[in-house]
């Protein structure tokens, strides 16, 4: 017969924790932190970062040293000043970007998936919304908190050195950051989704790549066929590079105002329904 | 503690739990879920983690259906089945993850990680990577991420697979601490010998169903249509000719220096045969039970609903 016990020890506390996805979240980035690729992708983008702080001084002199008055001219020609100069900030090599968002969020789920460490997380008090939400909360953050820097420090830097007058707008952070914003979220749901799909990290990586080349590839095959522009809407890497072009009114952006609404929607609605339908608990085998 | 009322659960068109009514009183214990492969042990495992809402019925731990219930769920702890875990990952750091999401910061996280770690042994190897350990290690460490919150119930997916003979004594005996301190544990195999080792209560589920409940001696006595098989030591020939006499008898065999006599109703019968034993009527040196055991149970019941 079992054993009765009169009674149990004192439950400890359990209401002093911090929200499922918070958790979660954090626990991703110090994952990241331990992983190496960190200082590739750091040097990388600190160099890109750099060459464009350095065009900002470069920039700043030509303007205020008589010395450099005969290179003015010279120098218009490749500073660009205008809307396409201030969208071009978030361009820190968008496929770099795009490939380090696959080496990390192509793993996120699907490492989870392989050491089935989700009916674990199930069974404690997370629901798969908090799951969900720190998955793709992560995987936005990451290249948000990359960009950052891409489009606050040259515009510090023209308002330190030239004012209100300087090659950075004023406003520029109210329309980048909102750029930033979507293309995030863009990039980070497309890497969970098919991250979801994946029974492997690696398999994940391969499954960001070949959703962003193969929907690259389509859009590009239907625009031939078709001639119509608005078909590059389905590729995300061009819907990433649209949004700070429309958000600082470039003349010819990539995508039109419609399509890369429709095309982000269509991108983030869908990834996140297949992360979500691919995360529930029944998927949970235990 | 837990009560099913015609809980059942499909995937699709498959049936993993046909309806199924059982309840689990309060209080600490073991109680071993015993079924082969297939039976729909995880399925049922599923239900009272909260994993998954039954198909039909309804499912209650603790009072209240356990899917996607935080009140459920801080009070249990799941150790499901399978050895991967992260390889790269030092276990204090996916311990210390699994404590928050219970509930757990601070000081008293630190403090259920000590406790935790030192009930499995394990408080000196926490700092290892999974990579580093043994399966035995393994399995201690995912049983103390079940323990950080102190658990009323305490469920284990066949538990002790792929252990060694003395990882598996070692696991066991941590069970029959954690029982005997008080928590309710809920263990499932598929390999008999280890339930019968763990505990006496068992859950008998077969292709779906639950055949049977309650402890081996219990269930034992339900089977009307398989006799109990008793071997009697000793005279064979004064042993056979007093067994005859008995109304109860069903069958019976000769073996060198013994009798094996089935026997419809033990209860009735073995009174009697130790008064005679007693009295010295019978020659009788020994006396085995044969088939009270799981594992002739388990034969029987699958037998009978196959």
């Amino acid at each position: 017969m079992p054993i009765y016990a009169p009674t149990l020890p004192p439950a400890p506390d359990l209401h002093q924790g911090h929200p499922p996805a918070l958790v979660l979240m954090r626990f991703d980035l110090a994952r990241l932190w331990r992983q190496k690729i960190g200082r590739f992708f750091g040097f990388a983008f600190l160099m890109i970062l750099l060459w464009k702080v350095a065009r900002i001084y470069v920039d700043h002199l030509l303007q205020t040293n008589p010395a450099f008055k005969p290179m003015q001219d010279f120098a218009k020609t490749i500073l660009t000043q205008g809307a396409a100069f201030q969208a071009d900030l978030l361009n820190p090599a968008s496929y770099l970007l795009w490939f380090l968002v696959a080496l990390v969020g192509g793993g996120l789920v699907a490492r989870d998936t392989l050491y089935r460490v989700r009916p674990l997380m199930y069974a404690h008090p997370v629901a798969p919304k908090d799951y969900l939400l720190a998955k793709l909360g992560f995987a936005s953050l990451l290249p948000f908190a990359i960009l950052l820097p891409f489009a606050l420090l040259p515009w510090l830097m023209s308002l330190v050195l030239a004012g209100l007058h300087g090659p950075v707008w004023v406003t520029a952070p109210l329309r980048l950051l909102p750029a930033m914003a979507i293309s995030s979220v863009l990039m980070g749901s497309l890497a969970v989704g098919a991250s979801s799909m994946a029974s492997t990290p690696r398999a994940g990586i391969g499954w960001v790549l070949g959703l962003v080349l193969g929907t690259g590839a389509l859009s590009a095959m239907l625009r031939g066929l078709t001639g119509i522009q608005a078909f590059d809407a389905l590729n995300p890497v061009e819907l990433a590079e649209a949004w700070p072009q429309l958000f600082v009114g470039v003349d010819r952006p990539l995508v039109a105002w419609l399509p890369a609404i429709l095309g982000t929607a269509f991108h983030t609605g869908l990834w996140t329904f297949v992360a979500a339908r691919r995360t529930r608990p029944s998927e949970a085998v235990i | 503690m837990i009560t099913l009322d015609r809980a059942s659960l499909r995937y699709g068109p498959i049936l993993g739990l046909s309806p199924t009514t059982f309840e689990l009183p309060e209080g600490g214990g073991i109680t071993g879920l015993l079924g082969p492969n297939g039976a729909g042990k995880s399925s049922l495992l599923q239900l009272l983690s909260g994993l998954l809402p039954p198909s039909g019925g309804e499912v209650k731990v603790f009072g209240e259906a356990p899917f996607r219930n935080p009140a459920v769920l801080s009070r249990l702890g799941l150790v499901p089945e399978g050895d991967r875990l992260p390889t790269g990952l030092r276990a204090d750091r996916w311990l210390r993850m699994m404590g928050e999401l219970s509930g757990l910061s601070g000081e008293g996280l630190k403090a259920a990680m000590i406790r935790s770690l030192d009930t499995v042994g394990m408080a000196d190897r926490a700092h290892l990577t999974f990579a580093r350990m043994s399966k035995g290690m393994r399995q201690r460490i995912r049983l103390a991420q079940a323990l950080l919150h102190e658990p009323e119930l305490l469920i284990l997916d066949e538990p002790f697979n792929g252990l060694d003979p003395e990882a598996r004594l070692t696991l066991m005996a941590l069970l029959r601490d954690l029982a005997a301190k008080g928590t309710r544990i809920l263990v499932s195999s598929h390999i008999l010998g280890e339930i019968a080792q763990l505990t006496d209560r068992i859950l008998l589920l077969f292709r779906g169903r639950l055949l049977a409940e309650g402890t081996v001696t219990e269930i034992r006595q339900l089977l009307d249509r398989h006799p109990v098989e008793l071997r009697l030591t000793g005279e064979a020939q004064i042993l056979a000719r007093w067994a005859v006499e008995q109304p109860e008898l069903a069958a019976l065999r000769m073996e060198d220096g013994a009798v094996v006599i089935s026997v419809r109703s033990p209860r009735d019968i073995l009174p009697r045969l130790q008064k005679a034993a007693a009295e010295g009527h019978i020659p009788l040196l020994a006396l085995d039970p044969l088939d009270l055991n799981l594992d002739a149970v388990f034969q029987y019941l699958t037998k009978d609903h196959a």
